[in-house]
């Protein structure tokens, strides 16, 4: 039976605390909200879900990838193409972008459940990624946040299967974003909520229940998307769902995360859940759905992996709104980055296996491994006998650095090192560390990131995130 | 390897200049260049460069009009060749001077390095974001990838390139064509904002405009020019592998230093550096590079170089004076200039001409470029007559 196998997900590790949006400091343990930093966005926090994931286990078994989001930074180009490349998956995944509605995440899901229980797919990927803008100073800011969640769906080692899925569609202009309009809007709140959100979401709830002729009391724990805090609450309370069963909706830690938002309120539940569970989730948008899941035994057997609590766990406030601003090029600045032709097309898909997969080589001579691929051997100097090998699953360890104060980034200076992973050196750009925490020899994982905006468009390449407990590195 | 007989005074320069390097808002590539021709052309007492230059090399890393930008200001239409070798350029133009006389191909042979790139609109190296791999591209950045290493290995830290940017200040100011004159403290040393650390303002050249040309000839024809030709003893450029890749990187040197240090003192016959040597301009586009330079080139053991300085070995009144007219930091740094600006120092040195900044002794004289991540050096060693 068709279900999820693993998930994984990803959270910024910038929080923007609330009381910066009204002009105070920053305050520490009050609420806040989790912001996708410069060198982040739906495609690289998908990634970062997507591997956590993956992890311990043969991604080659991946044959589709299903991506949802609102965001992502084209209009015209896929976003599950790139995110399969970063991946590795190989060219024979089928890859879709489910798009337009906050709902797509759980709708990218339900397509998974059909795709496999069709036979059309065995092993599918769904990754729901959002970086939803709000105006500054506008009322939505305080709700949103950033964050992405991924799971596998197959008929294998099933966690949690699909029970039964309700759905119903509605058109309302109550939250809009317009082509060419990088800000999410509203209509009054209170038609938003009286006419849309509550209403809808309690009608795709109870049809679940009614459909499946039991009642609410049946499931352990029940996730519901909300645009806020407050309607959160007004929804649970009509429904009658206990604050046992209540997935708690992480407003003042994480923010309304989009089409994320209910995958990670299913990630959360599967974090904490037990064989035997019943899970039911329930997303909003232009209509609402509810799908009901089975916990199997398999969900006690499955390698603890990043969720939504890992990531929160980890954590570090923005230093002011202005540097946030600037991180998402909210600010004037002098020089505008679509000013010049950006990255060669042509160079950047000659070199996609090494930019984007982090792919190198070993010689197969001498066994050295090189990053990016040469036609000479650096080290015994044998011609073209290498084979490729992937390096981004692999931890490097620093054998130099420098803190660099003149990269134009909002948060200098830029830790930068020389890496090497396997044998092989990469000049690599360090996240999540600061110059104090540097070290030679550290422990790092590679982490999938935007590098810069060349040419007005997004850039990426990969960076290195120190590894935890620092342990050391196999030889 | 080089064959160590192949240059050995068989070259000899007989006439150098340079223009006011500086940013010279006023000054086209062309007028830097006729500035600095001019004044070899009257050095080596050429009248009628038309008839007396055979053939010209030139060098620049900015440029993008190729020879013909240096043949059509000095109106020579000869054999011009121009030369790109990062910021090794300016040494490796002279090379193949050199080396088309030593080859017997011309006579008399100019050589010009210049760049301009204060015509760019920015303030030092631009940020190029032309690809991912390498970013940050500031020359900051990758130069300062040896310090972390080297001073953890051997203890060194920012007070010992304090002293290196104290010095190469002091000696600008004794130089008349160089771009600061401006004497600086330890203090303002590290007050100073930081760029890459451990580099800071004053740990970093100054990148200018600036043209630097020399006449060379052959050894025997040189008396015909002037009673003291300098002669060449070596010349070489030694390329590397890029140091962010090579994985027997240890980042306490740089590797094509010690590579062409090596070709070039079998060259000149030189087994003992640090005493055969008596002056040298070393390319000191970071403190840190002038400071690895000193023991990559054999002047003192490695590791050792922060108890040299101390002693004050480099500075003008040592055994060794290095970067007697500012160097990089303070002269000024055109990139295709820099190799070529070394060479007409280090001839004003061993003809007693360097006035104020005079070496009492200068033996022989070795000026050294390297360029790229750095994946190239550049050595040249000149001595008297």
């Amino acid at each position: 039976m068709a279900g999820i196998r693993s998930y994984g997900a990803y959270v910024p590790r910038t929080r923007l605390p609330l009381s910066m949006l009204g002009e105070r400091p920053g305050k520490e343990g009050g609420p806040e909200k989790a912001v996708a930093w410069n060198d982040e966005d739906a495609i690289t926090m998908a990634v970062g879900a997507a591997i956590s994931c993956l992890e311990g286990f043969d991604r080659t078994a991946i044959d589709a990838v299903f991506f949802a989001s609102t965001t992502h930074s084209f209009r015209e180009k896929q976003a599950a193409a790139l995110i399969a490349r970063a991946l590795d998956l190989g060219r024979g995944v089928r890859t879709v972008d489910h798009a337009g509605s906050l709902r797509a995440g759980t709708t990218a899901l339900r397509a998974a459940f059909d795709a496999v229980s069709a036979g059309s797919a065995r092993n599918v990927l769904v990754v729901a990624s959002d970086a939803r803008m709000a105006a500054p100073g506008s009322a939505l800011e305080a709700n949103f946040g950033d964050g992405a969640a991924a799971f596998w769906v197959s008929e294998q080692d099933e966690i949690a299967c699909l029970a039964s899925h309700h759905a119903l569609a509605d058109e309302i202009l109550d939250v809009w974003r317009s082509e060419g309009d990088p800000f999410v809007h509203s209509w009054e709140d209170r038609f938003v909520v009286q006419e849309g959100y509550v209403p809808r979401i309690c009608e795709a709830v109870q049809g679940l229940v009614q459909q499946d002729g039991g009642e609410l009391g049946d499931f352990s724990r029940v996730a519901l998307y909300a645009p806020d805090a407050r309607s959160h609450a007004t929804a649970a309370r009509k429904l009658g769902v206990s604050s046992e069963q209540l997935v708690p909706p992480l407003f003042g830690q994480l923010g309304n995360t989009g089409t994320a938002f209910a995958p990670m309120q299913l990630a959360l539940a599967l974090e904490t859940t037990r064989p035997g569970q019943r899970i039911l989730l329930a997303s909003y948008g232009d209509g609402a759905e509810a799908l009901s899941f089975e916990v199997g035994d398999a969900v006690s057997k499955l390698e603890p992996r990043r969720g939504v609590r890992w990531h929160l766990e980890r954590r570090r406030p923005a230093r002011s709104y202005d540097a946030f601003l600037k991180a998402r090029s909210l600010g004037p600045s002098e020089w505008d980055p679509g000013s010049n032709p950006g990255l060669s097309a042509t160079i950047h898909f000659r070199e996609r296996d090494e930019d984007l997969s982090l792919r190198g080589q070993r010689c197969k001579a001498c066994g050295a491994v090189q990053f990016p691929a040469q036609r000479v051997c650096e080290t015994c100097f044998n011609k073209d006998d290498f084979e490729s090998v992937r390096l981004s699953d692999r931890i490097g360890r620093v054998v130099t650095y420098t803190f660099d104060y003149f990269f134009p980034t909002p948060d200098p200076p830029t830790v930068v090192t020389v890496t090497e992973v396997d044998g092989a050196r990469i000049h690599l750009q360090l996240v999540n560390c600061t110059p104090e925490e540097t070290r030679l020899g550290m422990p790092v994982e590679f982490v999938f990131r935007r590098i810069h905006e060349s040419g007005g468009r997004p850039n990426y390449y990969w960076k290195g995130n120190p590894v935890e407990d620092g342990s050391p590195v196999e030889a | 390897m080089a064959n160590p007989e192949s240059i050995r005074d068989k070259v000899a320069v007989v006439g150098v200049g340079a223009c006011k390097f500086g940013e010279n808002w006023d000054q086209s590539p062309s007028d830097m260049i006729v500035d600095a021709a001019y004044e070899a052309y009257a050095d080596a007492g050429i009248e009628a460069p038309q008839q007396q230059i055979d053939a010209v090399f030139t060098g620049s890393l900015y440029s993008q009009k190729g020879p013909h930008e240096c043949s059509d200001a000095l109106k020579l239409w000869k054999p011009v060749t121009m030369v790109s070798n990062y910021c090794a350029t300016g040494t490796d133009a002279f090379r193949c001077g050199v080396l088309s006389i030593a080859a017997g191909v011309y006579d008399t042979v100019l050589v010009v390095g210049y760049d301009k790139p204060k015509d760019r609109g920015v303030s030092g190296p631009s940020v190029m974001l032309d690809g991912v791999r390498e970013l940050p591209k500031t020359p900051a950045g990758w130069f300062a990838l040896c310090a972390s290493t080297y001073f953890e290995k051997y203890g060194a830290g920012r007070e010992d390139l304090a002293k290196i940017a104290v010095k190469n200040h002091h000696n600008g100011c004794l130089a008349p064509k160089s771009f600061l004159k401006r004497e600086i403290t330890t203090d303002d040393y590290f007050k100073a904002r930081i760029i890459s650390w451990p580099f800071g303002l004053y740990d970093s050249a100054a990148q200018t405009d600036g043209a630097a040309a020399a006449v060379i000839t052959r050894a025997d024809l040189a008396g015909s020019h002037r009673d003291d030709p300098v002669l060449v003893k070596a010349v070489t450029v030694q390329a590397g592998p890029n140091p962010q890749k090579d994985p027997s990187n240890d980042f306490l040197s740089w590797k094509p230093t010690g590579w062409a240090a090596r070709d070039a003192y079998a060259m000149a016959g030189i087994s003992d550096p640090r005493s055969e040597i008596g002056v040298a301009q070393l390319h000191d586009c970071f403190s840190l590079t002038e400071l690895l330079s000193y023991e990559d080139l054999g002047f003192c053991e490695k590791g050792s170089a922060k108890e040299h300085i101390a002693d004050g070995a480099f500075e003008l009144g040592g055994d060794l004076p290095v970067n007697t007219d500012g160097g990089l930091k303070t002269f000024g740094h055109p990139t295709g200039a820099t190799g070529v600006r070394m060479i007409y120092e280090n001839t004003l040195q061993l003809q007693g001409r360097a006035e104020k900044r005079q070496v009492a002794d200068p033996k022989l004289a070795l000026s050294h470029n390297i360029g790229g991540h750095p994946t190239a050096c550049g050595i040249t060693i000149l001595g008297p007559s």
